[in-house]
């Protein structure tokens, strides 16, 4: 007997009872999503851009608001200014963002082992943890939120969910990325003494440029 | 089995830990700060006690449907492209793992802490194939600089000071850190673990969940170590436990916000990563091959009895930050993979019962762990279960067993056991001085540490009938 044959045949005796057939088995687990209302926190404020962004920023996220995606270069330049950073930035290769006039800010497509800022879009927020969402794509690369030390994430309001449950839903729709990761803080760890050090391995950086009304 | 198995002599290494001088100070420290942490989240989340008992349905309803799910898994896992494989033992799981690795020519790998790749001794098998491992998770690489095992399952080098993690810093890192502060050191460790993440020809994870509908697996990091081991390197290896399963996200976020706010009082981890197949085409970046191992290493026998309820255990690590005892002695005095309440119930499993007894009865019997689980484990049930096991298999010590007989015969015969208690009480008082008792024939093992409380000089049974005369109803007629 194969190992994988092996393990089934023995999950199976161990469990006994007769198996139910598959749907059934579904219409329990759906039963187990039943009123996600009880389950989890409530949102902190009545809206969603006011809940993620109270949300977000107890984590140690910055946030900056701007009126539409032209004026994504300015927000960047203005982040770069405030930390004394250089105006060398990675960037995404997405064309919402190559198409913009960067100004003084240059922007550049390779990523370096110690990249120090990089650009990239989230595809959604999730106001209930003030989480990000970014799925790996031909122009997403993963790399590009792990290894600089400023995180810039561009987030469209219109893109903002509620719950966890909602990006779950919105994430069906479609055939799964390799990897969705969903950013919530700057990278962080407590492994000496319990004592929180940001900037672990991930950025010790991240700051979200919100496009409220890109419409 | 690869198992590290507590030898014969927990006692022995119960003493050492109670003897090290800075090792209670490191547990506080970490433990402390976990208590109070998870309290608040728990507070400031008024739904939990709801969320704990759907978690704890959810993962009752995987379990009676294992066979269902590790099918449905399997199949949407290979969908995605992914290779899937099936291990039996440790042996088989570690075999497989570094097959993948020779397949792949690999010479260095890079790991992200996961407690199934210690249980099932994988640290040990890719030594033994030549293979150098980089771990990669902060409390991981201290404890592979210093070569330790795990003290916990959420801060492995929970054991160290931050004192001990600078002197294995200095001597580790090139160059050494700045400064001795928690802040230089991480910042230093970053710098000599950069390279190594993209250097590395295989990464291998863990997996917090295995997500059956979309044959994804998830990890959750708070470094970001996790994504930096499985994105570069060609190949990606996961090893995960059978009972990881989760018929869906949406069944996994209802599980995280109980694992988070449980382990390190956070709501949700910095990093949720959903790891699915390998590189698409087209993608930026990504591995090209993803293997996911499924190792069952004694779950499935834990199905058919009272053990089944343990694979409940989403590893927060709660039950042993809340736990009098670990407290006290520390992960490593325990012997096993697993440390604490929820240790003490899992390593008779994988280690069995004869090499681990005392394990089951290193409890007080508080019930804190039950009561911090968030899937409602009932631990304290489940090792007086392994208790029960041992007495029938006559696995205790004879004088203790003889003991044990002796009182029950007595505790049977009402009018018996009040004689002999009234005698032994009487007795006991006549040792006391004060009060207290400093030396009791039979019980030098208590009374070396600390006093034993002189007896009133009367049996319960004695005070409760003198209580029911006192507190007689008058002109009430008694027999």
């Amino acid at each position: 007997m194969s190992p994988r044959d092996r393990i089934l045949s023995a999950v199976r005796s161990g469990l006994g009872e007769p198996r139910k057939n598959p749907d059934s088995i579904a219409a329990e687990a759906d039963a187990l999503l039943a009123a996600p209302d009880e389950i989890r926190p409530r949102l902190v404020a009545p809206t969603l851009v006011e809940a993620f962004a109270i949300r977000a920023t107890a984590l140690g996220t910055t946030l900056d608001r701007i009126a539409d995606f032209a004026d994504l270069p300015a927000a960047v330049g203005r982040y770069l200014a405030a930390h004394g950073l250089a105006a060398d930035v990675a960037l995404q290769p997405a064309s919402v963002l190559a198409g913009l006039d960067w100004q003084d800010v240059r922007p550049h497509a390779s990523l370096a082992a110690d990249e120090a800022v990089a650009v990239g879009l989230a595809r959604w927020g999730i106001a209930e943890g003030g989480s990000l969402v970014i799925h790996s794509a031909p122009d997403t690369p993963i790399l590009l939120a792990f290894l600089p030390l400023h995180h810039i994430l561009v987030l469209s309001a219109r893109n903002l969910l509620a719950h966890l449950e909602d990006y779950a839903a919105v994430a069906a729709e479609t055939d799964a990325p390799r990897n969705a990761v969903l950013i919530t803080g700057p990278s962080g760890t407590t492994d000496i003494e319990g004592s929180y050090v940001r900037g672990a391995h991930g950025p010790g950086f991240l700051h979200v440029i919100l496009v409220e009304d890109d419409s | 089995m690869n198992v590290a198995a507590p030898q014969p002599g927990f006692k022995a290494r119960t003493d050492s830990a109670l003897a090290n001088p800075t090792l209670k100070v490191a547990i506080d420290r970490t433990t402390g700060t976990a208590e109070r942490k998870r309290a608040a989240a728990v507070a400031a989340f008024p739904e939990f006690g709801a969320a704990r008992a759907r978690g704890k349905q959810i993962k009752d309803h995987v379990i009676a449907h294992l066979d269902h799910y590790l099918e449905t898994f399997e199949r949407n896992a290979i969908a995605s492209g992914s290779k899937v494989h099936w291990a039996s033992s440790a042996d088989e799981a570690t075999a497989i793992v570094v097959r993948i690795c020779t397949d792949a020519g690999a010479r260095r790998v890079t790991r992200a802490k996961s407690m199934l790749g210690e249980e099932i001794g994988l640290p040990h098998a890719l030594a033994a194939a030549g293979i150098e491992r980089v771990e990669t998770d902060l409390a991981e690489h201290i404890i592979q600089l210093a070569g330790e095992t795990p003290s916990h399952i959420i801060w492995p080098a929970m054991h160290r000071t931050r004192e001990q993690v600078a002197e294995l810093f200095k001597a580790g890192h090139h160059p050494p850190p700045a400064a001795e502060d928690p802040a230089s050191m991480v910042q230093s460790a970053r710098r000599e673990l950069r390279a190594k993440f993209l250097g590395a020809d295989v990464g291998i994870s863990g997996a917090n969940f295995l997500v059956a509908d979309t044959g994804s697996i998830c990890t959750v990091t708070n470094e970001g170590n996790a994504e930096l081991t499985t994105t570069p390197p060609p190949v990606h290896i996961v090893t995960a436990g059978i009972e990881k399963l989760v018929p869906s996200t949406a069944h996994a976020f209802a599980l995280l916000r109980l694992l988070v706010r449980s382990a390190t009082g956070g709501e949700l981890t910095q990093y949720t990563t959903f790891h699915c197949g390998p590189k698409r085409p087209d993608d930026a970046d990504g591995p090209d091959e993803m293997h996911i191992v499924l190792v069952d290493n004694g779950r499935s026998r834990m199905l058919s009895d009272e053990f089944r309820e343990m694979l409940r255990c989403i590893r927060c690590g709660a039950c042993m930050n809340h736990c009098v005892v670990y407290r006290q002695i520390g992960g490593h005095a325990y012997g096993g993979v697993y440390p604490g309440p929820m240790g003490a119930v899992l390593t008779p499993v994988l280690a069995g019962l004869e090499k681990s007894r005392d394990l089951p009865f290193a409890c007080t019997m508080n019930g804190r762990c039950a009561e911090v689980c968030p899937v409602g484990i009932p631990l304290p049930t489940l090792l007086r279960a392994w208790r029960g096991r041992s007495w029938r298999a006559t696995l205790e010590p004879r004088a203790t067993r003889y003991g044990i007989s002796l009182w029950a015969s007595v505790a049977r015969r009402p009018r018996l056991y009040r004689l002999a208690s009234g005698l032994g009480v009487r007795m006991l008082r006549l040792l006391g001085r004060g009060g207290w008792i400093a030396s009791l024939p039979l019980a030098g093992a208590w009374t070396k540490h600390r006093d034993f409380p002189s007896p009133s000089g009367r049996t319960f049974m004695e005070l409760y009938q003198a209580d029911r005369n006192r507190t007689a109803v008058p002109g009430e007629s008694r027999p």
